[in-house]
C-alpha cells in the first residue's frame, strides 16, 4: 500500500511475441546500464568506456573476427543448454561438458600418436573428423549421465551436472599438468599444440564448427516446432507427466536432449580449443572458457529458447564479453568486468523473467474496503 | 426467483450466524447474488446445492478465506469481519474442507495442536497430550494419536480436523461435502457423532453438501443454493426428497439405463495383479478379473483403495509388482504406454489438468498428446497442423466443448470442458478398451449425463470399458458387471442383477456381505 | 593428524552453516539453488570490510547484511511473485559469481589480519556450528514455531487453515537460510582459507545442496553429513597423508564430488525412498498458493 494507492501484481494471461523481444532488450539493456557503473567508478566515462568495448568488438578488424570465434562458441554452449531447458531440464553441465570434448579432441590425435608434427599414418581429413566426433561424444557421455539419473531416478539434475563440472575441471589440471598424458612439450601446464595438419579448415578465416553453429540457428527452432520430436520434448518440458500420459517414455526423451545437449557442448569445446586459429591447444586457463560458457545459458534464457532469436543475443554478449576484456586493459578498469557484466545480465534477467509474468496494477483503494483474503477457492 | 425467498428474516440480533445481501464476483463470473442465511444455535443447517452452486465460496467468505465484494455477516448479533481464517476461529468458528487440510506426514496429536495458542513457544506435549485425550474421551472419538495422519482411513482423518476445530474451540461447525469421500458405514458413523455434538455439547453444525440422504438423515433446516442464489429455504422434516431436488436442480433430469448389448469376444484379462502405490506400499492386492468387447466393469469404490493404482497399472503408467494382464490375446503386462494406445487403450484419468492436458498447450497441441505417434498425422515425423485442427474441432463440436476456437490455451478452459476434451480426445481413437477414472466427478446434472452417454456408446461400438467410480447411480446405471473394490481387492464381482446398493455399499466398506446402513 | 582433523573440522563448518540454513529454508518449503552464489557473494563481501576496516566482527557484520538481502531477494521472487525458484536460484548463483569476481579481483590475496583467535586449538565457528545444529533441531522437532515451519513446508494449505501465516513463515526461512550461507562464506574467506582468488568455492555451495537432501532434512544427521564432507574435503587437499605417490592431487580433487553422484542416487531409489523418504517436504519448490 502506498498512501490510498494499492499497487498489486496480477498474472497476464498470455504474452505475445513482441513483448517477450522487448523483455529481452530491456534486460540486455538495464544490464548494460548497471554495468556503466563499472566504468563511472574506475573514472572513465561511460559513453568513453562502451565506445571503447564496442568499438573493440565489431569495428577492430582483429576484435571483430575474436567476436565471430567466440559467438560462435557461445551459440554452441546456448544450444547445450537450450534443447534440455526445453524439455523442462536444467543442463548447467556445460563447462564439463565443454571440457570432455576438449579432452576427447585432443585425446584422438594422442592415441593416435600424431601429437607431433611428423607423426606418420593417418590421412588428416579423418583424424579431424574423429576429433570432431569424439568431441561430441564425449560431451554425449557427460550429459546423458544427468539425463539417465533424472529420468530414472528422479536425481536432481542440476546437482549432477555441477558435480561433473568439478569432477571433469580437475580431470582436465590432470591431463595437460605434471606429466599428464596430453601435456605439451614445454611442460607450462597447457596441452601439446595441435600439429599444423591437424587444424580445423578455416573458409575466410572462419572454421567449419560456425557451419554447425550456423546450422544449429536454422533447424533447432522447426525442429522444435513443427516435428513430432520437437512435440514431445516441448509436451515432456511443459507436463513431464501428461507427456507420460500421452505415451512419450521419459527416459529416452531425458536422454536425448542430455545427450544431443552435451554433445553440442563437446563441440564447442572442440571449436574453442582445437579450431580457432591462434589457439590450437588446451590453455593453462581452460577453466575461464567453462565460465564463459555459462553466457551461453543466459543466451538461452534470454532467448526464451528460441535458437534463432539467440544469433544475435550471443554475437552482442560475446561483443560486450570481449570488448569488456579489452576495455578493463585499455582503461585499468579491476579484472572481471566480463564477470561483473554475465551476474548483472542474469540479474536482469530473472527480474525481466518473473516481472513479465504479471502487470503492475495502480488501484485507488476505495474506503471501507480491505485487501483481498489470500483465498483460493471458489465455490 | 422463487417465492420462498421472501421468507421474512428473524431480527439480526437473534440467529446464532446471519448473513445478508453477501455477494461475491470472480472475474466473469457472479459466484454469490445477494444471499442470506440464517443459522440458529444448536442446529444443523444444511446448506444444498449442486456443483458451481456457490455452496463452498459462501462457506469461504464465512470462514474468512474470502471477503465478499458486497454485504455483511453478523455473530450473535454483532457485525463481524473476517480478515483470515485467523478472525473466523477467533470467534469460535472452526471449518472442516471438502479436501483435508491436514499434514499428511506429521501425527495426529501434532495435527491439532498445530496453530493453537498453546502451541506456542517449547511444546509441551506431555501437557497438551491429556488435554486432547480428554476432548476426544468427551466426543467419544477413537483415534491414535501418535499415527501419521497418512496411515488414517479416510472417516478418521475427518474426525482428526473436527476434534482440531474444536479443540481450537469451535462452537460453529462448518462441514464442506463431509460424505464425499467416505463409505456407508463411515457416514453413519459421522451423522451419529455430528447428533452427539449438537445435542449434547450445543455446537451449531453447518453442513455443505449436494446430496439429499445427507439432508434428511442429519440436518433441522436447509438452505437451497442455485447459480449462486438462495432459492428456497425449508425446515428439513417438513420437505420431501423430491421438493429439495426440484428446488436444487430445477428441472427434471434423467439418466438413461444401459440397455443390453450382446457381449463379443473375450478382450482382457488381469490375473493375480499387484501394484504398489508411491510410498511403495502394495496398494493393489491380487486382483483378477475378465472383460469381453461391449462389457462394463463398475469398480466401485472410495478413493484411496487402490483405484487409482490399478488404473495405471492398466494404462502401462505404473509397474505391476505381480501378476499379468493379457490385451486381445497377447501379453501386455510389461508393453509400454505409447504401444497400449496404438493396439487401442485408451486411459481417461481422474486428475485431468494435471495428468491429462498440458495448460500452457492450446487445444491443438493437446489433442497431439494422443496423436504425436500416429503415422496419419505425423507424416514424415512433422505434425500436421491442419489435421491435427480439424480433428480438434471435430472433438470440440461432437463433445461440446465450449472455446471460441481450437488455439485456446487448456488452461483457459473450466473443469468441465477439459473433461469433455479429454474424453472426447480417448473416444475420437475409438479405443477397443477404456478405462475411464472417476469421469463425471465435478461436472453438473447435465454433463455428467452427456459423458455418461458417451461411455454407452462406446460400449455398444463393442469397447469394453473399466469404469472407476465412487457414484453408485453411475456404476449402477452403466456397468455389466460391478466389483466393489477394497483395500486393493475385489470384495466380488456382482452381475447388474445382483448389485443393489445397499450390498454394494457395504462390499465398498470391507464386508463381504450386504448390510443395511441407514 | 591433529592438524588435518582441526582443518577439516573447519572445512565441515562451512559446509555445516550454509546447509544447515538451507535446511531450515526447504523444511518450510522454499529451495534455493543459489546456494554456492550466497556464499561466494557473503564470503567476498566479508573478506573485503574485513581487510578495509581490519576487523573481523565488521567483515561478518557485512555478510549477515548481504546474505539477509539475497535471501529475501530469493524470497520475493519465489515467495510473493509466485516465480520458478530453480530460475531465481541460478539467477542468483550467476549473478553472485559474476560480481564478486569483479568486486573482489582488487584484494586478490591474503586477508593480512592475525589469524583469528582459537578455543582449544579450533575455530569459535567450530563450536558455533555444533550449537547451532542443538538450536535448530530443537527449534524445528520440540516448538510450536518448528511445527510451524514444518507444517507450511509440507502442507501450506493445511498450515493456512490452521492459522499460520505462510508467507511470512516462508520469508523467515529464507532469510534465515541467506544469512546463514553468507556466514559461510565468511567463515571460509575469514577463517578457514583466509585468501581471496575468484570463485574460490569451486563447487562448496552446490556439495552444502547436496547435503541438504543427504541430511533427510535432519539436523543431526546433517552434522554428521558435514563432517565427513569435510573430512574427505581436506583430505581430496593432502592425499599425501594417508595415500602417498598413488594418482595424481589432481584426480584426488574430484573424490568429494564424485561420491555426491553415487549417494544422490542412492537417497533417489526407490527402496530408499520407500523407507526415508517421507522426509523429504511434500510443498518443497513449490510456489502458494498454486497457480
Amino acid at each position: 500500500m502506498v498512501g490510498r494507492y494499492q499497487i498489486t501484481l496480477q498474472a497476464r494471461q498470455a504474452r505475445s511475441a513482441s513483448s517477450a523481444a522487448l523483455a529481452a532488450l530491456l534486460a540486455i539493456v538495464l544490464a548494460l546500464a548497471l554495468a556503466s557503473v563499472l566504468f563511472v567508478s574506475s573514472g572513465s566515462g561511460v559513453l568513453a568506456g562502451y565506445r571503447v568495448v564496442f568499438s573493440y568488438a565489431f569495428f577492430n578488424p582483429h576484435g571483430a573476427v575474436a567476436t565471430l570465434h567466440r559467438a560462435v562458441y557461445l551459440l554452441l554452449c546456448t544450444y547445450a543448454f537450450l534443447l534440455p531447458l526445453r524439455a523442462g531440464l536444467w543442463n548447467i553441465g556445460l563447462p564439463g561438458q565443454v571440457y570432455a570434448g576438449a579432452l576427447a579432441a585432443f585425446g584422438v590425435p594422442a592415441v593416435l600418436g600424431m601429437s607431433r608434427e611428423a607423426a606418420p599414418g593417418w590421412p588428416p581429413g579423418a583424424v579431424i573428423g574423429l576429433m570432431i566426433l569424439a568431441a561430441a561424444a564425449a560431451g554425449a557421455a557427460v550429459g546423458s549421465v544427468a539425463g539417465v539419473l533424472r529420468a530414472r531416478l528422479q536425481v536432481n539434475e542440476i546437482l549432477v551436472t555441477m558435480m561433473l563440472n568439478s569432477i571433469l575441471f580437475w580431470l582436465v589440471s590432470f591431463m595437460i599438468k605434471e606429466g599428464g598424458p596430453l601435456m605439451g612439450a614445454t611442460a607450462e601446464g597447457e596441452s601439446f599444440t595441435l600439429p599444423l595438419l591437424l587444424r580445423a579448415p578455416l573458409a575466410g578465416g572462419i572454421p567449419v564448427t560456425a557451419a554447425l553453429a550456423a546450422a544449429g540457428a536454422v533447424l533447432i527452432d522447426p525442429l522444435l516446432a513443427r516435428t513430432a520430436l520437437g512435440y514431445r520434448i516441448r509436451a515432456f518440458g511443459e507436463n513431464p507427466q501428461a507427456a507420460r500420459y500421452g505415451g512419450i517414455s521419459p527416459l529416452a526423451l531425458s536422454l536425448l536432449v542430455f545427450a544431443a545437449g552435451g554433445a553440442t557442448a563437446g563441440l564447442a569445446g572442440y571449436h574453442t580449443f582445437a579450431a580457432i586459429p591462434g589457439v590450437y591447444k588446451i590453455p593453462g586457463n581452460y577453466g575461464f572458457y567453462g565460465d564463459l560458457s555459462f553466457y551461453g545459458l543466459i543466451t538461452a534464457l534470454i532467448a526464451r529458447g528460441s535458437a534463432l532469436a539467440a544469433v544475435p543475443i550471443a554475437v552482442l554478449l560475446s561483443g560486450l564479453s570481449l570488448g569488456a576484456r579489452f576495455a578493463q586493459g585499455m582503461l585499468r578498469l579491476p579484472f572481471g568486468v566480463d564477470y561483473a557484466l554475465l551476474g548483472l545480465l542474469m540479474m536482469t534477467f530473472v527480474a525481466s523473467h518473473i516481472l513479465d509474468r504479471f502487470r503492475v496494477v495502480w488501484r485507488r483503494t476505495p474506503a471501507g474496503v480491505l485487501q483481498p483474503a489470500p483465498g483460493d477457492s471458489r465455490g | 426467483m422463487s417465492d420462498d425467498r421472501a421468507v421474512p428474516l428473524a431480527d439480526p440480533a437473534t440467529p446464532l450466524l446471519l448473513a445478508r445481501g453477501i455477494t461475491k464476483r470472480f472475474p466473469g463470473v457472479l459466484a454469490l447474488d445477494r444471499v442470506d442465511l440464517e443459522v440458529r444455535a444448536g442446529e444443523v443447517h444444511a446448506i444444498l446445492g449442486q456443483n458451481g452452486a456457490g455452496k463452498t465460496t459462501l462457506m469461504n467468505i464465512l470462514f474468512g478465506l474470502l471477503r465478499p465484494d458486497e454485504g455483511v455477516l453478523y455473530l450473535r448479533g454483532r457485525r463481524v469481519q473476517f480478515r483470515s481464517p485467523h478472525d473466523a476461529i477467533a470467534a469460535g468458528i472452526g471449518m472442516v474442507h471438502q479436501t483435508r487440510r491436514l499434514v499428511a506426514a506429521h501425527t495426529v496429536l501434532e495435527n491439532i495442536i498445530l496453530g493453537h495458542p498453546r502451541a506456542r513457544g517449547l511444546l509441551r506435549l506431555r501437557r497438551l497430550r491429556p488435554e486432547v485425550e480428554a476432548l476426544c474421551a468427551r466426543y467419544g472419538v477413537r483415534v491414535d494419536l501418535d499415527a501419521r495422519v497418512w496411515q488414517l482411513p479416510e472417516g478418521q482423518r475427518q474426525w482428526v480436523e473436527i476434534l482440531k476445530a474444536l479443540y481450537g474451540g469451535a462452537r460453529i461447525l462448518i462441514l464442506d461435502e463431509p460424505t464425499s469421500a467416505l463409505t456407508p458405514p463411515e457416514v453413519a458413523g459421522l451423522l451419529a457423532g455430528l447428533r452427539t455434538l449438537v445435542q449434547e455439547q450445543g455446537v451449531t453444525v453447518l453442513l455443505v453438501t449436494h446430496k439429499l440422504p445427507i439432508v434428511k438423515a442429519s440436518s433441522h433446516r436447509v438452505t437451497i443454493l442455485r447459480a449462486g442464489r438462495v432459492v428456497a429455504r425449508l425446515v428439513t422434516a417438513e420437505a420431501t426428497e423430491d421438493v429439495l431436488v426440484r428446488h436444487m436442480v430445477g428441472r427434471d433430469v434423467a439418466f438413461r439405463p444401459a440397455e443390453d448389448v450382446t457381449a463379443g469376444r473375450p478382450l482382457l484379462q488381469v490375473n493375480g495383479l499387484w501394484a504398489y502405490n508411491d510410498k511403495g506400499l502394495p496398494s493393489v492386492r491380487g486382483i483378477t478379473f475378465s472383460l469381453r468387447e461391449g462389457e462394463v466393469l463398475g469398480v466401485a469404490g472410495v478413493t484411496g483403495n487402490g483405484q487409482e493404482e490399478l488404473a495405471q497399472v492398466l494404462a502401462g503408467l505404473r509397474p505391476p509388482a505381480a501378476g499379468t494382464v493379457v490385451f486381445d490375446g497377447q501379453d501386455i503386462t510389461h508393453l509400454p504406454v505409447l504401444q497400449r494406445w496404438q493396439r487401442g487403450i485408451g486411459y481417461v484419468p481422474a486428475d485431468r489438468s494435471e495428468l491429462a492436458s498440458i495448460a500452457a498447450f492450446s487445444l491443438v497441441e493437446n489433442t497431439a498428446l494422443t496423436y504425436h505417434f500416429d503415422p496419419a498425422f505425423t507424416p514424415r515425423g512433422l505434425l500436421d497442423g491442419a489435421g491435427l485442427e480439424g480433428l480438434t474441432q471435430r472433438i470440440m463440436a461432437a463433445f461440446g466443448v465450449a472455446a471460441p476456437h481450437p488455439y485456446v490455451r487448456a488452461r483457459h478452459l473450466s473443469g468441465g470442458n477439459l473433461q469433455r476434451l479429454v474424453l472426447g480426445r480417448v473416444l475420437s481413437r475409438a479405443p477397443r478398451l477404456l478405462i475411464a477414472h472417476l469421469p463425471t466427478q465435478g461436472l453438473d446434472v447435465e454433463a455428467t449425463a452427456f459423458v455418461r452417454g458417451k461411455i454407452l456408446e462406446a460400449r455398444a461400438r463393442g469397447a469394453a470399458v473399466v469404469l472407476i467410480s465412487e457414484d453408485m447411480d453411475e456404476i449402477l446405471s452403466c456397468s455389466d458387471w460391478v466389483a466393489p473394490i477394497y483395500e486393493g481387492r475385489f470384495v466380488a464381482i456382482l452381475s447388474r442383477r445382483e448389485a443393489d446398493p445397499e450390498t454394494v455399499g457395504a462390499m465398498m466398506a470391507g464386508l463381504e456381505r450386504g448390510v443395511r446402513v441407514p | 593428524m591433529w592438524e588435518l582433523l582441526a582443518r577439516s573440522l573447519e572445512a565441515s563448518t562451512v559446509f555445516l552453516f550454509a546447509a544447515l540454513g538451507e535446511l531450515v529454508s526447504q523444511r518450510a518449503g522454499t529451495l534455493n539453488v543459489g546456494l554456492e552464489g550466497l556464499m561466494l557473494f557473503g564470503g567476498t563481501v566479508a573478506f573485503i570490510a574485513a581487510r578495509l576496516t581490519a576487523s573481523y566482527p565488521a567483515g561478518l557484520a557485512a555478510a549477515l547484511a548481504v546474505g539477509a538481502v539475497l535471501g529475501a531477494s530469493h524470497g520475493f521472487f519465489s515467495i510473493t511473485l509466485r516465480g520458478d525458484q530453480v530460475v531465481s536460484g541460478m539467477g542468483l548463483w550467476i549473478l553472485s559469481f559474476g560480481l564478486t569476481t569483479y568486486l573482489g579481483s582488487p584484494y586478490t590475496g591474503p586477508l593480512g589480519l592475525p589469524r583469528m583467535a582459537t578455543l582449544f586449538g579450533l575455530s569459535p565457528f567450530v563450536y558455533a556450528g555444533v550449537a547451532l545444529v542443538v538450536v535448530s533441531a530443537v527449534v524445528l522437532f520440540r516448538t510450536g514455531a518448528g511445527l510451524a515451519i514444518r507444517s507450511v513446508g509440507e502442507n501450506p494449505l493445511a498450515a493456512e487453515a490452521s492459522g499460520i501465516p505462510v508467507a511470512a513463515t516462508r520469508y523467515l526461512c529464507v532469510i534465515w537460510g541467506g544469512l546463514l550461507a553468507a556466514l559461510a562464506g565468511a567463515v571460509y574467506t575469514l577463517s578457514y582459507n583466509p585468501v581471496w582468488t575468484y570463485n574460490f568455492l569451486m563447487g562448496w555451495g552446490f556439495v552444502s545442496l547436496a547435503l541438504v537432501f543427504f541430511s533427510m532434512w535432519n539436523p543431526w544427521i546433517l552434522l554428521a553429513g558435514a563432517s565427513l564432507f569435510g573430512l574427505m574435503w581436506q583430505l581430496s587437499l593432502s592425499p599425501e597423508l594417508v595415500l602417498p605417490g598413488v594418482l595424481s592431487r589432481y584426480v584426488w580433487r574430484t573424490v568429494p564430488f564424485a561420491v555426491t553422484i553415487p549417494i544422490l542416487v542412492v537417497i533417489s531409489t526407490p527402496w530408499f525412498r520407500s523407507r526415508w523418504g517421507l522426509a523429504r517436504p511434500e510443498a518443497l519448490g513449490r510456489p502458494y498458493p498454486a497457480d
